[in-house]
């Protein structure tokens, strides 16, 4: 069953964070392991390209980075890299054009992953993450005491301490099983603003920092490249999609899951930018688990399970809100939808976030779901993997094939793809509904039923006057979707926050408009007592889709299909690449 | 996989009807092990002594490595590696949850069961992975009438699965010289064409009762296909797979044979027989009859245009003739010869 047991008011950051002693874990000594992890990931990767054409696959590689290189403006702080990246590939290409027999291609390919190893091996320094264990709830709560003076009479803080960050959910679970086996956290992706808060939260709860991967473009800024390096991230770059960097980045995955070292991967590649929740997920990096602990059990090695867990994250506003949905939009109707604005995460947004975080009595809600093994089946306390009918799994049958132990691409891709689906499903069932949800979803379904002939596009370029409607019909059909997912939430399809469960109509519908996309310029939703009406119709589709996939949108759902299903054929596609490998 | 495994394997055969039967003796031809459940003690002494299962398929001597049991336990001893699923569907559910305990997660199994879950409208592979332990899974599907594959007449069928090992394993246990196994990736096309055309069968079954000739049967074969098409593809079926052996095959097979189950069941109630009279006759399951009402119904809320499933679902529930139904068929106004609009 899952428990809905709430950290105690003691581990909140401003009362707690003094008090937690340092939890060594295997990341600890990823300094050590460093090299080993390396060497295994070169060993691995060479393996992969033991029998294909080196020349072909060194060649496409060599153009593709190339180009990149042509196009990519170095910074500062990227000048170096940007130098030894070419410094190596100009050294491949002369190679290439050497003969086989002179030059080694195997040598060459091998100079390849080293070079990519070096990139994406992380760091890990424990009086780095002394510090920053120790600055960030410093941070967090001079940030909550600077701006909450301002705003609430001192009596008001307690109780706003305890709104801010509430972690709910199978927190004691995954403690038991961080020493069991190896943690991989599947958390959803709103915002930038997750990697922090998620280091965080692992902090709150006692566990030993985990690995994450990291977007190269954050390591150009020093300070973050200090911290990151330093705190066992290891970076990502999307713009590599060659071969060989892709089964570098996975091998480097799964040496670290190998060696015991807890980790976190946005399954959903990037951050959400409709706004809901993900329901296609990357399975390249999330088959490494698989692959760890096979790994694991062909070489005997104690606690060889890897436990995936999901987490989802609830915010009332996302800071990249605006910009997220318009790359949405434009993707999925191309010349139907006309750009208006670019905005960027500067660092002066990112302090902006924390302070309306803490200055407004708005919180974020955490939910730490019910772990999986790697093929998705429950695990239970003791890190068993549980089947249906009372059975137990033991995920080495699953791992037999012909009487033998071993890997099986094609079958190891489907388990994947299987772990994929559920913890999709787990995401949405894991998922806490906020008040700015529902208010967003039930105005936007009322506005959408006066416009049933309008295609989505259309629709989003109402006209001020048109976007309007009046307070009690609002509140009649956000008091029909309540009492609608109210009976969802008794079925186990998703949680409602407190303030859902508890407040009279009026109180909530008030709650979640007051905040709503609370950091953006424009009013998300706005009532003067007698209308309703939205200042920003894309923000208002951005935070109303938390609420899809659910099956509880009548008319808006059928474009939902319609823009689905012209994102689905391209992403299907990026699930393989040509080459067989998982995208 | 070494070359031999399959050989020196183990299998069980859940369930000792017809295709049950006739599917353990083609696999025994491949595997030196094969245990076959039955209900009936008395079914269970025949092929072990007899090597016989005289109730469903008089013409076949089974192999001598096919052992019949009536406990689950004894057929499961000491583990198996492929398991065929040959049970009516209604009795899937309940019988994967007595086997799952049974089973120790290496096993892959295929299911050979032409019908869809009442009210929940779950593919087989689908309840039986809720209820078993194990992930790999495939389905046998094809134009297989059992007493010709048993009397050794050529003939094919199609292995789909998820799993590339689940094919190519099941073609591995049942190709013969007589019987020619195709793949598939299309699950869920490979099932829902298995089970729809069992409708059609009753359908056609009724044609002949009434004495009708090949020119009326076409047009319920063709027509009855795009009415299949039409349903599978809405439920995620690819409509290639209906051109294939599972789809068009097995529906021309069970669309002209009298030897099938639910063509008897039609052919007796154009004939004026009550529906319950011709199930006690025919002594096993007729899946056409439970699919109909099944498709029928969820075709009408889905509002998908089957109006010869809609016909047999209304024959099957009695009190109209099949003379009625076929006028009122004929009746509709013109319309383009398409599956898929």
């Amino acid at each position: 069953m899952p428990s809905n047991s709430k950290l105690s008011t003691a581990s909140h950051p401003a009362i707690r964070f003094e008090q937690v002693p340092i939890v060594e874990g295997s990341l600890h000594r990823m300094n050590e392991l460093r090299s080993s992890v390396l060497s295994g990931v070169k060993r691995q990767t060479l393996k992969d390209f033991e029998n294909g054409k080196l020349d072909l696959l060194l060649g496409e590689a060599l153009y593709a980075e190339k180009s990149r290189l042509k196009h990519e403006k170095a910074t500062l702080f990227t000048r170096h890299r940007k130098a030894t990246d070419q410094e190596v590939w100009a050294q491949i290409q002369s190679g290439l054009l050497s003969p086989a027999a002179v030059v080694d291609r195997r040598k060459l390919l091998s100079q390849v992953i080293s070079h990519y190893g070096d990139e994406i091996g992380g760091h890990f320094d424990p009086r780095v993450y002394w510090f920053a264990t120790r600055s960030v709830p410093w941070f967090f709560s001079w940030l909550l005491n600077a701006a909450s003076v301002q705003r609430f009479l001192p009596w008001g803080m307690t109780q706003s301490l305890e709104s801010r960050l509430t972690i709910l959910g199978e927190v004691p679970a995954l403690q038991k099983l961080a020493q069991k086996g190896t943690v991989l956290l599947v958390p959803t992706h709103q915002s930038n603003i997750d990697s922090v808060l998620i280091g965080y939260i692992i902090y709150l709860m006692r566990l030993p920092p985990f690995a994450y991967g990291a977007g190269l473009n954050l390591f150009s800024n020093p300070i973050l490249n200090f911290f990151m390096g330093n705190l066992g991230a290891y970076t990502v770059d999307r713009r590599k999609t060659n071969p060989i960097y892709k089964q570098t980045l996975k091998h480097y995955s799964a040496e670290l899951l190998e060696r015991n070292i807890h980790s976190i991967f946005f399954p959903g590649g990037g951050r959400s930018r409709s706004g809901a929740i993900e329901s296609r997920l990357k399975l390249g990096l999330l088959g490494t688990g698989l692959d760890a602990q096979l790994a694991n059990l062909k070489s005997g090695r104690p606690n060889p399970n890897v436990y995936v867990v999901p987490m989802v994250m609830s915010y009332h506003f996302v800071l990249e809100a605006g910009s997220l949905i318009e790359d949405y939009l434009v993707d999925a109707g191309k010349h139907r939808f006309l750009k208006s604005r670019d905005e960027s995460s500067q660092l002066s947004q990112v302090a902006g976030f924390f302070w309306k975080l803490f200055s407004s009595q708005t919180g974020i809600t955490v939910r730490v779901g019910r772990a999986l093994d790697i093929f998705g089946n429950f695990v239970d306390d003791e890190g068993r993997s549980i089947g249906p009918n009372g059975t137990q799994i033991d995920p080495r049958a699953w791992l037999t094939s012909g009487g033998e132990l071993k890997a099986d691409q094609q079958r190891d891709q489907e388990y994947t793809r299987e772990l994929g689906d559920k913890i999709s499903e787990r995401f949405h069932r894991e998922n806490t509904v906020l008040t700015s949800h529902l208010v967003a979803f039930s105005f936007f379904e009322t506005l959408r039923r006066r416009y049933p002939d309008l295609d989505l596009f259309r629709f989003l370029r109402l006209s001020l006057p048109q976007r309007s409607i009046p307070w009690p019909e609002f509140l009649e059909q956000a008091e029909r979707d309540h009492s609608r997912l109210r009976q969802m939430a008794d079925r186990g399809q998703l949680y409602l926050s407190n303030d859902l469960l508890n407040r009279t109509t009026e109180e909530w519908v008030r709650d979640g408009i007051r905040h709503l996309g609370l950091m953006h310029e424009a009013e998300v939703v706005r009532t003067d007592g007698s209308a309703v009406w939205t200042e920003d119709m894309t923000l208002l589709y951005y935070y109303r889709n938390r609420l899809t996939g659910y099956g509880i949108s009548l008319l808006a759902d059928s474009f939902d299909k319609d823009s689905a299903r012209m994102l689905a054929g391209r992403e299907r596609a990026r699930d393989f690449d040509a080459n067989g490998f998982l995208a | 996989m070494p070359t031999d495994f399959w050989r020196k394997s183990k299998v069980a055969v859940i369930g000792g009807g017809s295709w049950g039967t006739v599917l353990a003796q083609l696999v025994s031809v491949n595997c030196n092990d094969v245990r076959i459940w039955v209900r009936e003690e008395e079914r269970a002494r025949s092929i072990n002594s007899q090597r016989m299962n005289p109730d469903y398929v008089q013409e076949l001597r089974l192999n001598p490595h096919v052992k019949a049991y009536v406990e689950l336990e004894r057929v499961l001893d000491g583990g198996v590696d492929g398991v065929i699923w040959a049970l009516p569907s209604k009795a899937t559910r309940a019988e994967s949850r007595r086997i799952a305990r049974l089973m120790s997660g290496t096993e892959f199994l295929w299911h050979a069961t032409k019908g869809i879950e009442e009210g929940s409208l779950k593919r087989m592979t689908e309840v039986l992975r809720e209820e078993l332990p194990i992930r790999r899974i495939g389905v046998i599907s094809g134009p297989n009438l059992a007493t010709e594959i048993a009397r050794g007449e050529p003939a094919a069928t199609v292995v789909a699965s998820d799993f590339q090992e689940v094919i190519r394993a099941g073609q591995e246990l049942l190709n013969t010289p007589k019987f020619r196994v195709y793949s598939s990736t299309d699950v869920v096309g490979i099932e829902w064409a298995g089970t729809l055309k069992n409708i059609l069968a009753i359908a056609s079954g009724a044609l002949d009762g009434m004495g009708l000739g090949w020119n009326a049967r076409s047009m319920l074969i063709s027509r009855g296909l795009a009415e299949m098409v039409r349903f599978g593809v809405a439920m995620g079926g690819q409509e290639g797979t209906f051109l294939g052996l599972a789809g068009v095959g097995d529906l021309l097979a069970t669309c002209s044979s009298p030897l099938s189950r639910n063509y008897r069941v039609g052919s007796g109630l154009a004939k004026g027989q009550t529906l319950a009279r011709i199930l006690e006759e025919l002594g096993s399951t007729a899946e056409g009859v439970q699919t109909a009402r099944i498709v029928a119904h969820h075709a009408r809320e889905r509002n998908i245009y089957m109006p010869i499933t809609q016909a047999v679902d209304t024959l099957l529930s009695g009190g109209v003739t099949v003379q009625s139904l076929m006028s009122s068929l004929m009746a509709r106004p013109p319309m383009p010869d398409r599956a898929l609009s």
